[in-house]
């Protein structure tokens, strides 16, 4: 968290110099963070014997992870790196509402799965989340990047941002992989509620919310590709729908009996 | 070894002058080979670019004697008979090497932070080195220049930005479009800045232009030699649909594009980006066009304000790149082994350059020991040690410059 905050303050240093020079330093400092993030998260699934992401502390700490790994890898490419400075925030942010004491409860009070299937149901929803915040993010970096260029800033020359085109395409890109991973993990539904056949889905709020958030991603995805809802409306999209994720995300959970943690 | 800064640049003589003292790329080889063997240059490189003839030596010669054979031998060389004021210049030891760095750098190139210098430097290094006209002391200050032209680039904003229209305009295609090369450009208007600006597009990767006017004859020459399509000047609309570049410059006394009119054609476009560069005076297309999504409308007002604050940033940070290039100076000069055998040398030189100029006079040293003979003695031994001492084990011939004529 010491170093995502580093990161997330630098971020603000970056932003205020403009963004005009390649930086590692954030890079490293979010790689930092995430190696002992990582190690976090393999000890404690290793002390609880399966993936930790059985409650909403769990769940926050792996969405965060997903985010900051998937940049990892698009860091890499330097014109993307910048990328780090939108991410750093919201994976502060994440960080520090996942520490809130209330959300890491024991798991005395959760309803009863096969391991392997609640694993996997929560791990690819939550990866998806993951897809969702850096396509956020890459749109939030096509946002600033079209606002100085409709208002002439020299920040949008000055500024080592990809073109606008490659930041929709990034955008879009995560998107569909967030789409994809996120119905892989709501298709577990059906096998989960086989093993515990008294939980009602109409009495599950996180149901209806989950259809909500597929059906608000599919239907941007469809705007995009079949209606030409690009540039900023798309953009704006993606980091609405993703907000509206992540302040519903744990109230919902903690409305509903099947993530009752 | 002293190290030796001669040439003449767009700072100091005209285009007129310049051009009569460059060197053909086919006749460096043997020019350096003169000039090692005629004006005493131990290890020289030859710059000759549109903007500078440069000749960077280390040589054995005392600085002043040795600016004056350098000065003499491009003179000869060109067979330059008028008379020369200031238009030569010269810097020796840590200001030639501080000159080194801002040519490296871009600093004394007409286009401020230009980095095409660079590589033209390196070019003629290189080709220096291949023949063998460069040793130890040149060999370790180009080395640095290219490494401080690095950091200078990577450090600062010098070579940041364009300070042309037609640049700035390419910027600003590259920060909306990945790849010029599958955005179509439509030139309405055949105006000299629009072919500017379509040019420098096309050295960017666009390669599909259209051009329309309301003289179509011109519109298609103008096509011919960019490469591109003519089209009748009431049909540019139907190409909105395809293009997404567009650069107007027509001598319309209105807008020839609304918002209206471009609102309509984006649903065409299916809301692709469209960047809009207006350079006409009065504007070709209406302002309002700017509130329209995806559109991008730049007018020349818009660019010449981005080409004046990129000039600005880049004086402001000429005195950083200074103070950078002063301290590597320093720190080279300082740390050189070879300027240390340098002073040594030097100290033979001076005796030589001493004993040399009393032959030239005519007037014996006031021991009044020494004949003509014995200081032209004294010379060849001076000479020849001096070769010796400044270029242990290097392996390589002592230049013939070296060897003073024989007594007779």
């Amino acid at each position: 968290m010491i170093l995502y905050g580093a990161s997330t303050v630098y971020s603000i240093f970056l932003w205020r110099k403009g963004f005009r020079h390649y930086d590692h330093v954030n890079y490293f400092l979010l790689l930092a963070g995430s190696v002992f993030h990582t190690k976090a998260m393999i000890l404690r699934g290793l002390s609880l014997e399966r993936c930790p992401v059985n409650n909403l502390y769990e769940a926050m700490v792996f969405v965060a992870w997903a985010i900051v790994a998937a940049y990892l890898v698009l860091g890499l490419f330097p014109k993307l790196r910048h990328l780090g400075s939108f991410v750093a925030p919201i994976i502060f942010g994440i960080g520090v509402f996942a520490l809130m004491p209330a959300l890491d409860v024991p798991y005395k009070d959760q309803p009863q799965f096969s391991n392997a299937l609640v694993s996997l149901h929560a791990a690819l929803s939550l990866l998806s989340y993951g897809a969702f915040g850096l396509s956020a993010v890459a749109a939030l970096m096509y946002l600033t990047l079209e606002h100085d260029l409709k208002f002439h800033k020299l920040r949008a020359l000055l500024a080592l941002f990809p073109p606008i085109d490659r930041l929709e395409k990034i955008t879009s890109g995560l998107l569909v992989a967030g789409f994809v991973l996120l119905t892989a993990g709501l298709a577990f539904i059906p096998f989960l509620l086989k093993e515990r056949p008294e939980l009602h889905v109409a009495d599950d709020p996180k149901v209806p919310w989950s259809a909500l958030v597929w059906l608000l991603y599919l239907g941007l995805l469809v705007l995009h590709s079949r209606f030409a809802q690009t540039g900023r409306r798309f953009a704006w999209g993606a980091v609405g729908t993703f907000a509206f994720v992540l302040l519903t995300f744990w109230g919902v959970n903690l409305l509903s009996p099947a993530h009752k943690f | 070894m002293p190290f030796i800064v001669i040439g003449l640049s767009h700072r100091s003589s005209p285009v007129t002058v310049r051009e009569r003292f460059a060197f053909s790329e086919a006749s460096i080889p043997q020019a350096l080979e003169k000039l090692r063997h005629e004006a005493g240059a131990g290890e020289a490189v030859i710059l000759s670019t549109c903007n500078r003839v440069e000749i960077y030596a280390a040589t054995e010669c005392p600085e002043r004697e040795a600016a004056a054979r350098l000065r003499q031998f491009l003179i000869d060389y060109h067979q330059w008979r008028e008379p020369l004021r200031d238009e030569i210049y010269s810097h020796t030891e840590s200001r030639g090497v501080e000159h080194l760095f801002k040519v490296a750098c871009g600093l004394d190139s007409m286009v401020l932070g230009e980095t095409e210098i660079l590589g033209q430097l390196k070019k003629a290094y290189d080709l220096a080195l291949r023949h063998k006209h460069t040793g130890r002391r040149l060999n370790k200050i180009f080395q640095k220049a290219f490494n401080v032209a690095k950091q200078i680039r990577t450090e600062t904003n010098i070579q940041r930005g364009s300070v042309s229209v037609g640049s700035v305009a390419v910027e600003l295609a590259e920060k909306i479009f990945s790849s010029l090369r599958e955005h179509p450009v439509l030139v309405i208007g055949a105006g000299e800045t629009s072919e500017k600006t379509a040019r420098a597009l096309l050295s960017r990767g666009a390669h599909s232009i259209l051009v329309s006017n309301r003289s179509h004859e011109r519109a298609a020459a103008l096509a011919l030699e960019l490469g591109g399509r003519a089209i009748l000047f009431e049909d540019w609309a139907g190409e909105f649909s395809r293009v997404d570049i567009v650069i107007s410059s027509t001598a319309a006394p209105h807008h020839i594009l609304t918002r209206p009119q471009l609102a309509a054609l984006m649903k065409a476009r299916k809301n692709r980006p469209l960047l809009l560069i207006d350079i006409a005076v009065p504007r070709d297309i209406d302002p309002e066009i700017k509130f329209l999504e995806n559109v991008y409308l730049y007018n020349i007002d818009d660019l010449q304000e981005i080409a004046g604050d990129y000039l600005q940033q880049r004086k402001e940070e000429i005195a950083r790149c200074e103070a950078v290039i002063r301290d590597k100076a320093r720190a080279l000069m300082l740390a050189s082994p070879a300027g240390f055998m340098g002073d040594s040398s030097l100290a033979v030189g001076n005796s030589y350059c001493q004993v040399r100029r009393i032959g030239d006079s005519g007037v014996r040293p006031s021991s009044g020991a020494a004949s003509t003979e014995s200081c032209e003695t004294v010379e060849f031994s001076g000479a020849y040690l001096r070769c010796h001492v400044a270029a242990p084990g290097d392996g390589r011939t002592p230049p013939l410059s070296c060897i003073p004529p024989s007594p007779q």
